[in-house]
């Protein structure tokens, strides 16, 4: 499993594949975290692109290796290991991001509510904020399982049922991710700060479930 | 390594591409898998690769596998060497061991040039070494071919040859396809034909077929003695206990050494050249 996440995380960073999700997270952050802003509202909408993001990173992932290597390495080591390698590793680039956006937002925040009566505890707010990205990590990983190949092999069906399950699992009510955004920026009206762990181990069963339908598909549908 | 009731199809209700495949796969069996177009012999070595799932039956016993396809067009972003590496390593190879027969390996292809080359540059030929040098450095116990000599040099289809016998000598599973009916002709190998429309194989001993003379070696295994590993040929039990052999003739000498070296030793009952289909 070493060897092929090491193999994956090659891939992807020589592939420069990952520049383009980078550039939306990127330009995203620079739309909704800027300097003076309060923290926790920043923090909110930080782990909110990272969803996204993270869906579209699974997407370069698993869809990285060319069919005829892909077969070489399925055969080595099983299809569903080397699947499992490719999310992983999207996984892992995500939360890289979110532990570069959390120091952005604690950086540049504004440890205040927003109307800038009551202080907010930069600490607490730093470990909400990146928990909450954490939880948006894996929801978008989980998007990105189940909108991807196995499941979904042509590309004008993989990338709009993306974009439409991102939007479903950002906005609808009982989504983890919904509830620990709204956790923030509820916070940053009342200036009490929630660590959304709830929301964050909701979010990680669903990953975990979504990725394993994944992999048990690898093999099935090729 | 045994098949059973292995059937595949793609979709529920559609057609069977194979069906019913009931096989046996001991260690050192070279297996050809013949067939026309779209009689399934891709999709069987598939599924023996393990890269895709029977959608009945089971495979099961398959040891550490390796698949080379016909057509390597990998345009991943990294050099021949990198990649080798990096496949050596998930093959379970150590470090050191994988960087050493990536460079082996494509030196033994007279590719040892193309090492520090990425893999979009290389030729098609060249393509095809690594993908073939990705297949044999693991040593695996299962080798899946699947049309992998096409493509390449004259030298290099008589180095994968060397490298097939090597790994059936050395007790390994070695399953192909390819179009040439001579490739590895002198060898002793099991046939597997698939037919269009049954998709029910047809088992036969192909040693009779190839083109080289073959020999029976007839022998009787001392009690509670199991067939030495890595021995050549085609084994079939005879009624009365004793084992029947059917290899090259080039082969016989090396099959009675194992045989009389083995612990307790085979008694060898006769040694006869087989008759001509």
């Amino acid at each position: 499993m070493t060897a092929l996440l090491r193999y994956q995380a090659a891939l992807l960073l020589r592939s420069h594949r990952w520049l383009p999700p980078l550039l939306l997270y990127g330009g995203s952050m620079a739309v909704g975290v800027q300097s003076g802003q309060p923290v926790l509202d920043c923090a909110g909408w930080a782990a909110a692109t990272l969803l996204p993001v993270t869906a579209w990173l699974v997407r370069v992932c698993v869809t990285n290796e060319p069919s005829a290597a892909r077969d070489c390495t399925a055969a080595a080591a099983g299809p569903w290991r080397v699947h499992l390698a490719a999310v992983a590793v999207a996984l892992g680039a995500a939360l890289l991001l979110a532990a570069a956006g959390t120091g952005i937002v604690a950086a540049v925040g504004d440890p205040h509510t927003a109307d800038r009566r009551t202080v907010v505890p930069m600490g607490s707010a730093t470990a909400a904020g990146l928990v909450c990205a954490a939880a948006c990590a894996l929801l978008g990983t989980a998007v990105g399982a189940l909108c991807n190949r196995p499941l979904l092999r042509s590309t004008a069906w993989a990338v709009p049922a993306t974009l439409l399950a991102t939007v479903a699992v950002l906005f609808a009510g009982a989504s983890p991710a919904n509830a620990a955004v709204t956790g923030l920026v509820t916070g940053s009206r009342t200036g009490v700060v929630h660590v959304p762990l709830l929301p964050l181990a909701a979010a990680a069963a669903l990953a975990a479930g979504a990725v394993a339908v994944a992999c048990a598909l690898a093999a099935r549908r090729t | 390594m045994r098949l059973t009731g292995v059937g595949r199809r793609y979709g529920p209700g559609g057609p069977w591409i194979l069906r019913d495949l009931d096989l046996d796969i001991p260690g050192g069996t070279l297996l050809r898998v013949e067939g026309a177009n779209g009689s399934g012999k891709s999709t069987l070595l598939r599924l023996l690769a393990g890269i895709d799932a029977p959608s009945a039956g089971r495979i099961t016993g398959r040891p550490r596998t390796a698949y080379v396809p016909e057509r390597f067009p990998a345009a991943l972003p990294m050099t021949a060497g990198a990649y080798l590496t990096h496949l050596g390593r998930v093959h379970g190879l150590g470090r050191a061991a994988a960087s050493r027969g990536a460079r082996e390996w494509l030196e033994r292809f007279g590719a040892g040039a193309y090492a520090g080359t990425p893999l979009s540059e290389l030729s098609k030929g060249t393509s095809q070494k690594v993908a073939v040098a990705q297949g044999l450095m693991g040593t695996p116990g299962l080798l899946v071919l699947d049309e992998a000599w096409t493509g390449l040099d004259r030298a290099s289809r008589g180095v994968l040859d060397a490298a097939v016998r090597e790994r059936v000598a050395g007790g390994a599973r070695v399953v192909f396809v390819d179009h040439d009916p001579g490739r590895l002709a002198g060898e002793p190998c099991a046939v597997l034909r698939l037919g269009n429309h049954s998709a029910r194989p047809a088992f036969e001993d192909a040693a009779r077929s190839a083109r080289q003379p073959t020999m029976h070696i007839v022998v009787e295994p001392p009690p509670g003695a199991v067939l030495p590993a890595g021995l050549p040929g085609v084994p079939e039990p005879l009624s009365d206990g004793a084992i029947r052999l059917t290899v090259a003739r080039p082969r016989t000498d090396d099959t009675l050494r194992i045989l009389l070296a083995a612990q307790p030793p085979w008694h060898i009952r006769s040694v006869t050249e087989a008759p001509h289909p």
